[in-house]
């Protein structure tokens, strides 16, 4: 059903693409609507799985940026503090159990009170720890959940159940769900993209952003995270654009030919749009990507000018930039590889927490401020949060192990509570107590923001009803705006 | 091992169960206690059901005494006080039990009575929480892959005119019994086109396709394979299948990605040993052992860069020397275990495996086979003392011993240094070896302790389980696109099950029976109408079966990312054939370069010959890797990869449209076809690229291509003969982007 009153935020491709300013707009339309003539002049309908769908009900919003912080980051020393940790310091506490530790015996049950201090922030007064002072001046924007719980305290597949719902590989992930079902926003640049850290990707690599069973054109786009951000973006020299066309023009009407013979391999339409949408890519995405043109203020507010926030930085710039044109889903990755390059805190959580809340919190502060300049804010909603969070029990004196069983994350922007702290855990931070929210609840939760209903948005595979959300989500509907 | 730790925690019980129970107790027990326990409470609180509700087991004396989160289910000094009692009385809101239906008055009863008499109870269970071990044990005795490999025989199918070996007799009694109908035989064109490129890595030439399509009997078909089995592409398509599995790389990845000028002779050695289908058992021990081996030479200690591939810190290891000495050996023992044994048993150095049977100890066991070994050929690392203890220098990239005694190996607990544990000696995961394996104690002038050699003949022995499984589940895997267990390298109980257990036996079993050569094991499956069928799709039949797990027809494979370079190369005339040695760098674009800052790609302005080799040959930095093999999908080299994605993203046609190296061979092969005196010069051209002749109308769509672009390039002012050299490079350069180029059928 589409939503009359949206209209403004649901172009179809072609109002994209004439609205989309000048320099651009013509050439790509060509390319679009010589594309679709071959299609139709074969009198065949290969469907492209880009094409932008109606959503389920009026949507919140168009755009999602996850900012994923990969390693798990301590809710107690962030976002969810815990006082009575200081009296416990060094005991044991209740309702620790041995099984919850994924290091074994390296963690024992000895309380570990927060290194950092935490202060009331904004009108809402939410906390936050002394090392987020930028994102805490945005305390009204956000609402914190503070009830997160997960299956798994393994990284592998924790990332896989917070990115696909499941903990196993093979499923489609959150930003393959979202392009299934609404489809692209922008006939230039992929739907779903992934900004990767400096230091490389999560475990698990690209499973992290599979489309699992479904088509592959679904799966998300690693963007380069230094350099030209997208290789070989500019044809070679002596090569022109009319030149590019005529030959893609031909290509296509060949790989046309070839899958409409083999209609049911959905990888030879899936490569037939990845050209397409490289040749537009090409015309456009450089455009995207030269953050060079954003005024130097706003750089050096992203904290483009530090070392230490330069690389997170750069990518919340190149998410707002690409969502302003019109990318579905924005997953950045604070945190490659593993241990200390992640927020893994193992061995020493100031030292890791100190440096990955520094390489984020001016970014991340920025972000949100920029979303709201550029009038963004009503169609973006911003996630954050990790795969789980860390145990209020010490490991090796002065680290923190996995724990999923309670953590926090928060979102903001389009369509939610700013200000507020939903849901709690026990006194020490353990177990999500309080209006507790699954992983299942938080995909209901973006799905629905994005006009889909969890239940709906099925995927048939080997003769059953797939859901990102598999038999359970509720939408935590009183985060709702 | 694992029992004798198990054996500490069972003490305390086998002492309480020493208190002897009255006879007529024992028989209440079983006759009435023991069956209303099974009956109303182990499915929520045993073993056996998987579940401890409320942390509470009920099936063992210890359970009980444990008791659950609520406390101790009995009250050993006023048993009518006993939480358990109060459960079942639903005394409290909060606890009743059994939750749903309260138990009847007598049943009630029952355990009144029981508790009352100090609960006597005779079931000598483990302790609950230390349960879970024995437990795993048995669901893995049963486990499919750890059973020794059964004698099978071909199945009686109906369709017998359909089977060619004893391959088909397998997958087709599983279609017919699911009524499914094989695909017909693929055109001998694609089947050529397809039989090259799986053996070879490179596309026919029109020639040799023609000299089939003359005569595609079983006799030529057959000859046809041998032809590609003898041919020395042969170890460098199916060495790279290897090079997968032993995460090859050139550099040692971490801090300033040295560079490890010898790493190459490790690629050749592998390539050599494919071309000659070494014994497989033979390749296993040379990998492993090449310095314990008989007949050990420079040859043999090359191929222990096996165990030299992964990524190092060599030049960063600050103060924690035995601890990256450790990580090394841990990415040995990670990558022998998934390689060889289709095990993944790194976990286990920190804690007993989650789902397998591998406990820590298997692990430092394991690390007891290898802790001996030294390392030979380290970049920048001259005074080597293992180096120096050698007579004549070898500079090559090795793991070998040098003395008979090996340090004393401890379990590490919790993988950590500070905390080690018992003493371990070497073995093999103990689950996989009732017996425990025995290492002989080597002769005194011994050079080496001979624990990796004794290791490595487990691993080749003909009964060993794992090993010959998965090898040839991977030859399958190759040539059909998927492995008969998909999880090629995770055979244990987290892997997937095999589509066709008995076809997996049967190959497994022919392997073994020749001798662990692959050749004799490809001609049977290539010979095959299960290889030979088409990619034709069948609704009635993927409503059945849409994953093709029964292969009812050929999967359609897109070429990997070596194939693919190397098909350009070749189709365009530009391969350069050479063979071996150290690796090539062809060029990158300089922006992307910057990734480089330390042991530098070189900046190329155009590529030519020495750069146009097979991808095999390309130095694989692991900081950068060749953007060409990337973007489809080449390993990242830091970990093992048993198989490969088949991602379908805009970046890679942004490089096959974009790459100069694209470019560069579309104008190579238009000015060799143009050049041609021959008519016909776009059908050629075709058929050069796409291994087939153009259909009439693909040719007509061609030609008016050119007429186009032709007349377009004269407008832009190029002369007559420029613009028709420059409209037939467009017209390569879209054969080389097409989708019917870059997938196999």
């Amino acid at each position: 059903m589409p939503s009359p009153d949206h209209s403004g935020l649901f172009l179809n491709r072609r109002q994209m693409l004439q609205r989309s300013g000048a320099g651009f707009g013509t050439l790509a339309l060509q390319a679009l609507l010589a594309a679709e003539g071959l299609a139709a002049s074969g009198g065949s309908q290969l469907p492209n799985p880009l094409s932008p769908r109606p959503p389920h009900f009026s949507p919140r919003v168009r755009s999602v940026i996850f900012l994923f912080m990969y390693g798990g980051p301590s809710h107690i020393d962030l976002l969810d503090p815990k006082p009575e940790l200081e009296k416990w310091h060094g005991k044991a506490i209740p309702v620790w159990k041995p099984e919850d530790a994924f290091m074994g015996r390296k963690t024992q049950n000895l309380a570990m009170q927060s290194y950092y201090s935490f202060k009331k922030h904004g009108q809402s007064g939410i906390d936050f720890a002394e090392v987020y002072p930028n994102l805490a001046k945005h305390a009204d924007d956000l609402c914190v959940i503070r009830s997160m719980h997960a299956e798994s305290n393994n990284h592998g597949p924790a990332l896989l159940q917070m990115n696909s719902g499941f903990m196993q590989p093979g499923r489609p992930s959150m930003g393959s769900w979202v392009t299934y079902g609404l489809g692209s926003e922008s006939q230039n640049l992929p739907a779903f993209v992934v900004l990767l850290d400096h230091q490389g990707a999560p475990v698990n690599g690209a499973l992290n952003w599979s489309n699992g069973f479904m088509p592959a054109a679904f799966q998300g786009v690693p963007l380069r995270s230094s350099g030209e951000p997208i290789a070989y973006l500019s044809p070679p020299k002596g090569v022109s654009t009319s030149q590019q066309r005529a030959r893609l023009d031909l290509l296509q009407q060949w790989n046309t030919e070839y899958a409409r013979t083999n209609p049911a391999d959905s990888e030879l339409s899936a490569r037939i749009a990845s050209y397409e949408l490289a040749f537009r890519m090409q015309m456009n995405a450089g455009e995207c990507t030269d953050i060079a043109k954003e005024p130097a203020w706003l750089q050096k507010q992203y904290g483009l000018e530090n070392p230490v926030t330069k690389h997170f930085g750069r990518n919340c710039l190149l998410a707002r930039r690409l969502v302003e044109r019109g990318v579905r889903f924005v997953q950045v990755y604070s945190g490659g590889n593993d241990g200390p390059k992640a927020w893994d805190a193992h061995d020493d959580l100031k030292k890791n927490h100190d440096l990955h809340c520094a390489e984020t919190d001016a970014p991340i502060a920025a972000l949100l401020s920029d979303l709201k300049a550029r009038g963004l804010w009503d169609s973006t909603l911003v996630v954050w949060g990790g795969e789980f969070g860390r145990s209020p029990v010490a490991e090796n004196g002065k680290g923190r192990d996995h724990h999923p069983k309670g953590f926090s994350m928060w979102l903001a922007g389009g369509g939610i509570k700013g200000g507020i702290i939903h849901g709690a855990t026990d006194e020490f931070g353990y177990n999500a107590v309080k209006d507790r929210v699954s992983v299942p609840d938080l995909h209901a939760t973006i799905l629905h923001q994005l006009g889909l209903n969890h239940e709906q948005l099925t995927y048939r595979h080997f003769g059953r009803d797939f859901r990102l959300t598999d038999v359970s989500g509720e939408v935590v509907r009183s985060i709702l705006a | 091992m694992l029992w004798s730790v198990a054996l500490v925690f069972l003490l305390p019980t086998a002492l309480d169960a020493a208190t002897p129970i009255a006879p007529q107790a024992l028989d209440d027990f079983e006759a009435k206690v023991r069956p209303l326990l099974i009956a109303k409470c182990y499915e929520c609180h045993s073993l056996e059901a998987g579940k401890s509700k409320g942390g509470l087991l009920l099936d063992s004396k210890a359970g009980l005494q444990k008791g659950g989160e609520t406390g101790p289910a009995l009250d050993a000094v006023i048993p009518e006080k006993s939480l358990l009692l109060a459960a079942i009385r639903w005394e409290q809101k909060e606890l009743q039990m059994p939750p749903k239906e309260r138990l009847s008055r007598e049943e009630v009863h029952i355990l009144e009575t029981w508790v009352q008499q100090g609960a006597p109870d005779p079931r000598e269970a483990q302790p609950a929480g230390h349960a879970a071990k024995p437990s795993r044990l048995e669901t893995a005795k049963s486990h499919w892959a750890f059973q020794p490999r059964r004698l099978v025989g071909a199945p009686e199918v109906q369709q017998a005119a359909w089977i060619r070996t004893p391959v088909d007799r397998f997958i087709l009694a599983a279609l017919e019994e699911k009524n499914l109908t094989p695909a017909p035989p693929a055109d001998p064109r694609t089947l050529v086109r397809r039989v090259y490129l799986d053996l070879i890595g490179l596309p026919p030439t029109p020639g040799e396709v023609e000299s089939f399509i003359n005569d595609p009997s079983e006799a030529a078909f057959a000859t046809l394979v041998d032809k590609l089995l003898a041919s020395p592409h042969y170890g460098e398509r199916w060495g790279r299948h290897w090079l997968d599995l032993a995460r090859y790389a050139d550099t040692s990845g971490l801090h300033n990605d040295l560079d490890r000028p010898q790493a190459w002779r490790y690629r050749d050695y592998v390539i050599r040993s494919f071309n000659e289908d070494k014994p497989y058992a033979r390749f296993i021990a040379e990998q492993l052992a090449g310095d314990e081996v008989e007949g050990a030479n420079e040859e043999s200690l090359v191929a222990t860069g096996f165990c030299r591939n992964g990524p190092t810190n060599d030049d960063n290891m600050g103060n924690n020397k035995e601890q990256y000495r450790l990580d090394e050996l841990d990415d040995v023992i990670s990558t022998t275990s998934s390689v060889f044994l289709g095990l993944t048993v790194g976990c286990a150095r920190c804690h007993d495996h989650k789902y397998d049977p591998v406990t820590s100890a298997d692990y430092y066991s394991l690390l007891a086979v290898f802790n001996g070994t030294e390392k030979l050929g380290v970049p920048g690392d001259t005074k080597n003392k293992a180096e120096a203890n050698t007579a004549k220098r070898i500079e090559v990239q090795a793991l070998v011993e040098t003395k008979s005694r090996v340090r004393p190996t401890f379990l590490l607990r919790r993988g950590n240094l500070s905390t080690p544990g018992a003493e371990v000696q070497p073995g093999a995961p103990r689950f996989l070896t009732p017996i425990a394996l025995e290492f002989p104690t080597p002769p005194a002038n011994s050079k080496s302790s001979l624990r990796r050699l004794t290791f490595a003949q487990w691993l080749g022995a003909a009964d060993n389980p794992l090993t010959w499984r998965v090898h040839a589940n991977r030859v399958w895997q190759h040539f059909m696109g998927k492995g008969l267990v998909l999880s090629s390298s995770n055979f244990g109980l987290s892997g997937s099950a095999p589509s066709h257990p008995a076809l997996l036996d049967y190959l497994a079993n022919q392997l073994v029976a020749n001798g662990g050569r692959l050749k004799p094991l490809h001609r049977e499956i290539l010979l095959s109408s299960t290889y030979r069928q088409a990619c034709t799709h069948s609704e009635t039949d993927a409503a059945v079966d849409p994953e093709n797990t029964l292969l009812w027809k050929m999967n359609r494979r897109r070429m990997e990312a070596e194939v693919l370079r190397d098909s350009i190369l070749s189709v365009c005339g530009s391969l350069n054939p050479a063979m071996g040695g150290p690796g090539i760098k062809p060029r990158i674009r300089p922006e992307l370069l910057d990734a480089s800052q330390r042991n530098k790609w070189p900046v190329i302005d155009q590529e030519g010959p020495e750069h146009w080799r097979r991808s095999v040959y390309i130095y694989s930095k692991r900081q950068l890797l060749m953007p060409f093999l990337e973007l489809f999908d080449a390993p990242t080299t830091t970990e093992s990869l048993p198989s490969r994605a088949q991602s379908v993203v805009p970046t890679q046609a942004l490089l096959l449209l974009n790459d100069e190296f694209v470019e560069q061979q579309a104008r190579k092969i238009a000015r060799i076809v143009l050049q041609e005196t021959a008519p016909g010069k776009t059908a050629s051209l075709m058929q050069r690229i796409l291994s087939k002749p153009p259909s009439a109308i693909a040719l007509q769509q061609a030609e008016s291509f050119l007429t186009t672009r032709r007349m377009d390039f004269l407008r832009d002012g190029l002369e007559s003969s420029a613009a028709a050299e420059m409209a037939f490079s467009d017209l390569a350069h879209v054969l080389l982007n097409a989708s019917e180029f870059l997938y196999i059928e």
